[in-house]
Parts: C-alpha cells; structure tokens; sequence
C-alpha cells in the first residue's frame, strides 16, 4: 500500500470530568490513534467506556483536559480565534444517535439543512441557497418536496438521512458518526449505512463510526479501535481483529455479540473479562505495543512477547 | 407437545384521531411447553401489541379487540373480567419489559417488590415471602442478597435492574414468561449474562417463553421457533433452523440479508427498500408487496394465505404458489441454505 496520509492524529488525548473533586470520572484517559486520510476508523466498547465521549472532544464540543488532536497538522484544541475555529468546523461534522432529538423540531426541513451553509456563508442568494438543500436531499435519497416540511413528519430513517445531509452541507472531509444506526430499525439500518458508504466513496469522506453493534462496525470499518474504562486496549485492521483478537477483554466482546447463526450460537463459548487476570506489577509500564503491523494491544512487556508468539503461530 | 397458549384469528385496532388502525390483522399461533418462541419483525409490525393483549394489558379508552381468541388453561383471555384476569396475571403469564430503568418502583425496596406477587398470589405471610424473595435474587446471580433485597432500584446497575425484573416476574413460576426485548437497552457483555439466566431458568422451572426482539443474533441463541411478523401479520414460521437457514417469505429474506455476518465484506448490504405499510389504510394483497423486489401481479390483489413447507414451517408468499414462477433468494440467503441441517438445496 502506498504511504496513507494522517488525516488525524490524536495524541494523549485525556477528558476528566469534576477533575480534581473526589468524584473525577477519567471518561478518556490517554488515547492516541490516528485517523488516515479516506478510511473508516471504527470504535467500539461498551456504555460508558467513553467512546462518545471521545468523538465529542475531538470535534471540540468538550475541551480536552490534555493531550492534543492534530487535524492535518493543526491542533484543534488551544487558543483559537472565533475565525480560526469556524474554518476547522467546516472541515468537521457530526452524525448524533437519536434522529428524533437531533433536529430542531421548529425549523422546516430547509431551515435544517442550510443551517451550516447560512453561517459559512456559502450561498450568494436565496435560490442558490435552495438549489443547494435540494441537492443535498436528493444525495441522501429524499426528495425536493421534503424541503418545506417539518421534522415530525418524519420517519427515523428519513430523519437520520436529514442528519447526514445537513452534516455534508457545508462539504465536509470528515465526518464523526455517533452510533447513526442504533436507534434505527435493522431494515433501516442498512439502507442508511449504505448510503453513508456510497457518500464516501464518491466525496472521499473520513468516518469516525462509534457504534456498539459489532457486526455492524466491522462491516463498514478498515480499521477498529476498541475501548475499555477510558484507553484503547486494541487497535488493528477490521479482519484481523475479528480473527485474532489478542486482548482479553476484545475477546470477551467478541464472544459476547450472537451471531444470526443458531448453528454456532448452540456451541458458543463466551468468555467473561476480570482486569485481574493480568497481574500487573506495581511499576511494571503497560503501554500501546504493535504487537504485528498495524495491530496494537495494551499490554506489559511479559505480555507482549506473549501475543507476538501467539500471532506467529 | 402440549399446548400452553394459543392464539386464533386475533384482530386488534386502534382509535386515533386519524382513524382506525389496524394494529394486528389476524394473527393465530400456539406455544407448547417449555419452549422459547421469538417473534421478530420491524417497530409497528405488531410484536408488542400481540403480547400486550395476551397479558391485557392495552390501553382501554382507544383500544379494541375486534375479534379472535386467546386460550389459556381453557379460558378465552379477551372475554375475562379484570378481576379475573388479576389473577392470572403476574401468576400463570408474567411478563418482563424492555426498560429496566423504569420498569421498577423507585421508591419501593427490591425486596418489597418482589414480594408483591407472592403474597398477593400464593397468600404467602411476609416472612416467608421475604425469604422467598432472597432465594429468588440469589437464583437470578444478584450477589448478596441478604442486604441487596433492602435496597432502592437506583442502587442498581441496568443489568442487576433487569434480573431484578426476572426475579419478579418468576416469582410465583409463571406457565408463560413474556420477555419484550429484555436485552435491547443492555450492552452485549450483560445481554449474553442475562440470556444465559433466561435459558438456565427455563430449564429449572419448565416455563414457556415469547421473546420479543428485533435483534436476529439473539434470536438464534434463544428460541426454538420463530414467528416474523410484518404489517399485522405473522408472514411465516418455523423452527429457528427452518427461518434461518431455509427460510421462504422474501420479507424473511430481506431481514436476514440486511444484517452482515462475519463473511460479508465489500459487497453492499442488502436493503429492504420502502417503509413499511400504513396500517391506517392497510394495503389490498400482501401488505409487502410493494417492497418486494419479487412482486407479482396476484400479490397486489389478493392476500397470500399460509403455505406449508413442512411440518413446523408455514410461509405466507405467493411465491411458493405451485404456479409461481422459480425466483433466486439473495446471495446471503442461498450461503446460509447450504448449511441448513440435512436438506436438500434446490430441489
């Protein structure tokens, strides 16, 4: 493969909240990964392991406690003039769960829509304005006529798409999806991650996907980071996490999700997680290894050589 | 087998401002003993309604039962008066919902709550039911329960939530459990846990289940029997290998194509396209018809009636009419039909 260009890198990327009280909760907790440039990173875990929380922070809707996120060389966090932060969200948008909470119910579908395009401006007149918001309707599979209507005459696939056209309205190169499809029905599901695949290849969109629909993930992600109480434990190619998970806890989630399989679920085994098991030493630093090409696990040294074996056979 | 529950011909509607709606249109099944049958289908095909009118449990003022029948123990369910039916009720059928957040008392004790229908039902004094009632929460993998039964819900985790919620509804053991999406709202790593007490407890206690879900994976590692359902309508059943790796209606085949399984790679996913139908105005013919790429001209006319596969498997499609013409199911159905248990494909 030829040499991918960083897109994103986020490095030591850490998000306390009540920092400093008794009740401090580290929802992120010193995660770096990169995002390359055209691919899908996607990044699963569990409620509350902070997955959302981190696609919130990278998009700044948090400021970070610490750490930085490099967006093609420029970090995001930091001092920024109101100028600077508008052109950086431009280059960045959103995709929320719950397509029901996401629009505000008293703006015409229109209104949505050209939100982005009235604050950047990027409309010389009314019609213009109009032609743009058909256009991007028309992207997302919905017609001209639903421009007037308003967000309750809606279905929830129908409003999700919304969602996505106004995120690609001010033409975004990167796009955070938080778990898109999870509210949605499964025959809607698909529909609407086509789609977002179909966008992708033809306007070269990045995705964060955060999902906890597994099956889901590895089907639209290149690559998948998975989280546990704030820290990536395993980052690495979609395949090869699915066919050689080497952290226990990746593991254990794994074995978790059924599979539309009666014929394998009557033999599965699953596998239960206890952060005990590892054992590790007082000082002994438990670090981000690349364990093989591209395939990252938390682990301590011991543990390392342990999976590099493991890989191997 | 015995049959625990049957279900003919039931027809409910709803009134709304917009008119009727013909919320379920039709619906017959039966559950034997000790089996788990799941009914599957997309939000408005009618899942929940037709369990929430087996446990009578539909709003009176805009819901009506217009016709069929729900036997149980050779009584008809939708002819009970409410006193009766209270005592069937959380007794012989008991019912565990989607939402453990909120389907608990906050300001009762776990305990008291669970002791509820055992002196209510099983006239039990509250010593004994208190007792009962900690056996109960260590059954269910709460542990301690000694002092777990004299805490509040919200000292709770949703998952301890939801075998809070199983405890009480096995509490008096139920001849019928319904489990309205039990999992939906838990993550993976505590649905598996739950699952897996749901299936250890059946075993114990002999009860039958309808678990209701849209989630196919937990289908397959739950139910015996699978009964899809679609616009009102059950479309076709069968036991979970039948639907799985045989199965026949192409609404059927639209869902099972639409989740990706661990060999699904670049090819895209197949999509169910349309909504689904208006029951306001429930459409003439099949109800899918006008989302199945398969259609033919006697869909839109008339409706499909049952047609038998085999023994335990009914479809209701016209493609399986003798003079229908031969179609090919989508590529990720025809894959799973080579590993349907000892059938032939394409006879």
């Amino acid at each position: 493969m030829s040499e991918r260009k960083k897109l994103l890198e986020i490095k030591n990327l850490k998000q306390y909240f009540n920092e400093g009280k008794p009740n401090e909760v580290k929802a992120v907790d010193n995660v770096s990964f990169d995002i390359y440039k055209g691919e899908v990173m996607g990044l699963v875990g569990e409620s509350g392991c902070g997955k959302s929380t981190t696609g919130r922070t990278i998009i700044r809707l948090y400021d970070a406690t610490g750490g930085e996120v490099l967006y093609d060389g420029v970090n995001v966090h930091g001092n920024k003039s109101k100028k600077e932060l508008k052109q950086f969200n431009r280059k960045m948008q959103m995709i929320f769960q719950d397509p029901y909470a996401s629009l505000n119910p008293r703006l015409k579908i229109a209104d949505v829509i050209a939100e982005g395009i009235d604050i950047h401006g990027l409309a010389k007149s009314k019609q213009e304005r109009m032609e743009k918001v058909y256009e991007l309707l028309e992207t997302v599979g919905l017609n001209k006529e639903h421009a007037n209507r308003y967000p309750h005459e809606f279905s929830g696939g129908q409003r999700q798409r919304i969602g996505i056209a106004r995120a690609l309205a001010v033409q975004p190169e990167f796009i955070i999806a938080d778990e898109p499809i999870s509210a949605l029905d499964v025959s809607i599901q698909a529909q609407v991650v086509n789609l977002m695949k179909k966008l992708q290849h033809e306007k070269g969109l990045t995705y964060l996907f955060i999902a906890h629909d597994l099956s889901m993930v590895k089907y639209i992600s290149d690559r998948i980071g998975v989280m546990y109480f704030g820290k990536i434990v395993e980052l690495a190619p979609a395949d090869e996490l699915y066919r050689n998970p080497l952290h226990p806890y990746t593991q254990s989630l794994l074995s978790a999700i059924p599979a539309p399989d009666p014929i394998s679920e009557r033999t599965r085994k699953r596998k239960t997680y206890d952060p005990a098991t590892h054992n590790y030493q007082d000082n002994e630093p438990v670090e981000f290894r690349e364990v093989t090409p591209g395939h990252f696990v938390l682990c301590s040294e011991t543990e390392f050589k342990q999976y590099q074996a493991q890989s191997k056979q | 087998m015995e049959k625990i529950l049957q279900i003919k011909d039931l027809n409910i509607s709803f009134h709304t401002f917009a008119g009727e709606v013909k919320a379920i249109r039709g619906v017959s099944f039966d559950l034997f003993k000790g089996e788990t049958l799941a009914i599957v289908g997309e939000s408005g095909s009618g899942k929940s309604v037709t369990t929430k009118s087996i446990m009578r449990l539909l709003p009176e003022h805009n819901s009506e039962i217009k016709g069929g029948q729900v036997l149980f123990d050779g009584k008809d369910l939708t002819k009970l008066s409410d006193k009766q039916m209270q005592k069937i009720r959380g007794k012989d059928i008991s019912m565990i919902f989607q939402d453990p957040m909120t389907s608990l008392n906050p300001t009762m004790k776990i305990g008291n709550q669970i002791m509820e229908p055992l002196i209510k039902h099983q006239n039990m004094s509250k010593g004994a039911a208190r007792e009962r009632a900690v056996e109960l929460l260590r059954l269910v993998g709460i542990p301690k329960p000694e002092i777990r039964v004299d805490q509040y819900p919200h000292q709770f985790s949703g998952g301890m939530r939801q075998r809070v919620v199983i405890a009480i509804a096995l509490a008096c053991n139920p001849k019928v459990l319904i489990a309205d999406e039990p999992t939906t709202a838990l993550d993976v790593t505590i649905q598996a846990q739950i699952l897996e007490l749901m299936k250890d407890l059946q075993k114990k206690i002999d009860t039958s289940i309808i678990f209701i879900t849209h989630d196919l994976g937990v289908v397959a590692n739950v139910a015996d029997r699978v009964a899809v359902m679609y616009g009102g309508k059950i479309v076709e059943v069968g036991t979970a290998d039948e639907i799985f790796y045989n199965p026949k209606h192409p609404y059927t085949w639209g869902l099972i194509s639409s989740m990706p399984d661990m060999e699904t790679n670049d090819e895209e996913l197949y999509s169910i396209p349309g909504t689904p139908p208006d029951l306001l105005d429930p459409p003439k013919g099949d109800a899918f018809a006008p989302r199945n790429p398969y259609v033919m001209k006697i869909d839109l006319e008339q409706e499909p009636p049952f047609f038998k596969v085999s023994d335990t498997h009914y479809a209701a499609t016209w493609l399986l009419h003798p003079d229908a013409p031969k179609v090919e199911p989508p590529e990720a159905v025809k894959r799973r039909q080579s590993q349907f248990p000892g059938v032939k494909v394409g006879k």
